[in-house]
């Protein structure tokens, strides 16, 4: 089965991109790249920590509005709508930031989230993207509201700016290597035994002595910074950022990722997120789906999947956790 | 040392309950002496709010209490009951700006209907006539009886405009079989014997008469459309959440090692739902027909729609019915039991899966009743039952879990925070205010305000 699965989706991409040209191969794989950094992120908290988030889309907005507010140049005054500040950080200036700020909020909400498990957790966490969601709309003097905040930063490495999709797509590949990189030593470590203690048997391990909630905070607050990386790359991206790129479905999806990949498996997360991204995009090009129901119809697939694995296979495509 | 931080931390959580009480009570002093014609109006758009609020946390806290998992297809429920008052009534009261009436859509409730009928039939009916007929032969009767009652329901989908004559024969067998039932009941508990022969034969012509004067009634009457409606679509939104329990939980229940497969397997059910229903409606926000005449009564200076008055009637009534189905029946007994501990349950001889499908079937019905109350309150998305649903699972979490007086209790107080905790702030804080409170009671008081016993 999980030959069968890594199968599929590896030749499902390949075959995608020798059917569709390497152009918007470039493009997937930027969005892919910048979903895996997120997933595996996320895997971190649900698979390995077990606890279920369905508020990772807050800390990802986080870093993209902290992002696009630091970086981005567009003279509002022109366009009579509510402006901010023109700060004009330089794009390696802000990313520490936006990284930084997430990984603060979540210190901020992991602090109070930490008495909550299972299903509590699960409200609280809706609760978080809710949240989240609402600032992003209606501070209007940080976000600028619905209007969203135009010219964000391209990277820029000495004068050479990277604004050419390949130079991006490398850039944002770099990223999730070194996310994937720093995931993999964390759930090798004995920091990473212990998280898989945490989700086995919380009272057993705390017997041990160790300290539960501080490990738990320490595993939230770092996946937290990976999403405010992703955010800040997502923004810089696409150039333009509005509330909408933030709303609690996408943080369902994100899990369905999660779980669909596997849940406790770093390879499990690039995968789903890979498989995501090809059936958004395939299913693009099916004749039979008009083409303002992608979205939808990609997310009838995806919760009829959901459904499907909770039922006959709940630990995911290569997943090592059972729910 | 546990023990005492334990009532520390109980002690200075009643000190923060007083103290925040104090200050909420100071708060509306205050309001209302600085207007008491705006305050009577937060108050009185925090009762309605709440009554929403309070019948989704009670279909809610119905079946958490019994299967103790948050299932989020009521999400789907509200906006099922919503869109299908939408789906039925969208051809004559919107000007048939949006009709829409996809067969597609009445294809898929009517082979819902069917299935669950033919369920019914298997666990109602079955056992006690498998000694006198031949299986072959109840086979093909309960298949053709399902095949109809499924036809029947796609064709009241399928024609809404004269849903009053469709339905009315069918209102007029339940009412009749209603009114044998109560003959029945009534004097075996006044005689201590069946019903038999001629007293028999004149209660079937009183019941028969009852129920055709009823069906009269229902079809005569023009103003009937829009509550039949209601009916209809709370009886689909039902049936589905019956389905669902039936055909996909009931597998998964046994073998979940953990309340997050099934909160995980009704994500996928919502998120499959709600893309269906964008992709019938469109994602964009639709209006419901006015169910009342728009006439707002100006009391005090605050402006009372009628129709929010109805929708906190509704919840009264919807709780009173709860309450009576729960403490007063063996059903309610059973489903008590079932939340105690469902191997038990199943030892002493209640039949679970009946009891608990008919949980699932009853909670959904309160969903698709709040959702829909909303709708004519305000308008309807695809989208809104996740965030119906939240506030539903909130109310109950403030009321306190598992509880059904709690349920209206949080509901009403939600509903009423909410709306006094826009007053200064503006309106688009609502569901950062809602989930404040859900996180500050979680921290303090995470039993509620009336805890389960």
């Amino acid at each position: 089965m999980e030959l069968w699965a890594n199968l599929i989706v590896l030749t499902w991409a390949v075959a995608f991109m020798l059917w569709q040209g390497v152009g918007f191969a470039i493009t997937l794989g930027t969005v892919f790249a910048i979903w895996a950094i997120l997933a595996v992120s996320l895997n971190l908290v649900v698979g390995f920590t077990g606890l279920l988030s369905i508020g990772h889309i807050g800390f990802f907005g986080i870093g993209a509005y902290a992002m696009a507010f630091l970086t981005s140049d567009a003279s509002y005054e022109q366009l009579r709508t509510e402006a901010i500040p023109t700060l004009g950080w330089p794009f390696f200036a802000a990313l520490p930031v936006s990284v930084v700020l997430a990984g603060v909020t979540a210190l901020l909400v992991g602090i109070v989230f930490n008495r909550f498990r299972d299903d509590i957790f699960v409200l609280v966490s809706f609760g978080f993207a809710i949240i989240a969601f609402s600032v992003f709309l209606n501070l209007r003097s940080v976000t600028r509201g619905a209007f969203g905040i135009h010219e964000i930063e391209r990277p820029a490495i000495g004068g050479w700016v990277l604004d050419g999709e390949v130079e991006f797509l490398v850039f944002a590949l770099i990223c999730l290597a070194l996310v994937v990189l720093v995931c993999w030593l964390i759930v090798t470590s004995s920091f990473g035994r212990v998280l898989t203690a945490i989700r086995e048997d919380e009272e057993a391990i705390a017997v041990f002595g160790y300290q539960v909630t501080h490990y738990k905070l320490a595993v939230w607050v770092i996946s937290a910074m990976m999403a405010g990386l992703a955010g800040g790359l997502f923004g810089s991206w696409t150039t333009f950022i509005d509330p909408n790129s933030f709303i609690l479905l996408e943080s369902m999806l994100l899990v369905c990722i999660v779980i669909l990949g596997g849940l406790a498996t770093i390879w499990g997360s690039l995968l789903g997120a890979m498989a995501f991204v090809l059936l958004d995009e395939g299913m693009r090009f099916l004749p039979f789906i008009p083409s303002e129901f992608v979205g939808q119809a990609r997310q009838i697939v995806l919760g009829i999947l959901l459904v499907l694995l909770m039922l006959f296979r709940p630990q995911g495509l290569v997943g090592r956790y059972r729910l | 040392m546990g023990a005492q931080l334990a009532s520390y931390r109980d002690r200075q959580s009643q000190l923060l309950a007083i103290a925040l009480a104090v200050a909420a009570i100071a708060y509306v002093v205050w309001k209302i002496s600085e207007s008491p014609e705006q305050a009577l109006q937060f108050a009185f758009n925090g009762l309605s709010v709440g009554a929403v609020y309070a019948l989704l946390a009670m279909g809610f806290t119905l079946v958490y209490s019994t299967v103790w998992f948050f299932d989020l297809y009521y999400g789907a429920a509200a906006a099922i009951g919503a869109y299908g008052v939408f789906y039925l009534r969208s051809g004559e009261a919107l000007g048939g700006l949006y009709e829409v009436n996809e067969p597609f859509v009445n294809v898929a409730f009517a082979a819902v209907v069917a299935g669950v009928v033919a369920w019914a039939l298997r666990e109602g009916l079955y056992t006690r006539l498998r000694t006198r007929y031949r299986t072959r032969n109840l086979i093909l009767a309960a298949s053709l009886l399902s095949a109809a009652a499924g036809g029947y329901a796609g064709l009241v989908l399928a024609r809404p405009n004269e849903i009053e004559v469709l339905l009315s024969p069918a209102i007029g067998v339940v009412v009749g079989l209603a009114v044998l039932w109560m003959v029945r009941r009534g004097h075996r508990l006044a005689h201590g014997r069946a019903l038999t022969g001629p007293l028999l034969a004149v209660a079937a012509i009183v019941a028969a008469i009852a129920g055709g004067y009823c069906a009269l009634l229902v079809a005569d009457a023009p103003g009937s459309r829009l509550y039949l409606s209601w009916a209809v679509s709370c009886l689909l939104a039902g049936t589905v959440g019956l389905a669902l329990y039936r055909g996909l939980y009931v597998h998964m229940i046994a073998r979940a090692r953990s309340p997050l497969i099934m909160l995980v397997a009704s994500l996928g059910v919502l998120l499959a739902m709600t893309a269906a229903t964008t992709i019938v409606f469109q994602a964009a926000p639709r209006p419901l027909p006015d169910a009342f005449g728009s006439d707002p009564v100006v009391i005090a200076g605050a402006t009372i729609k009628g129709f929010n008055v109805f929708t906190i009637a509704v919840a009264l009534v919807g709780f009173a019915g709860l309450w009576l189905l729960l403490k007063q029946t063996s059903f309610g007994k059973a489903v008590r039991a079932i939340g105690d501990d469902e191997e038990v349950a199943k030892v002493v001889g209640i039949n679970t899966t009946v009891v608990i499908a008919v949980v699932f079937f009853i909670g959904a019905v309160y969903a698709a009743l709040a959702g829909l109350l909303s709708g004519h309150d305000t308008a309807i998305q695809p989208r809104m039952g996740l965030l119906l649903l939240l506030k539903g699972w909130i109310a109950s979490v403030v009321g306190g879990l598992g509880n059904l007086y709690g349920a209206i209790v949080g509901g009403f107080a939600l509903g009423m925070v909410e709306q006094f905790g826009i007053w200064d702030l503006a309106g688009e804080w609502r569901d950062v205010i809602s989930f404040g409170v859900l996180i500050l009671f979680l921290s303090f008081w995470p039993k509620g305000l009336l805890p389960r016993k």
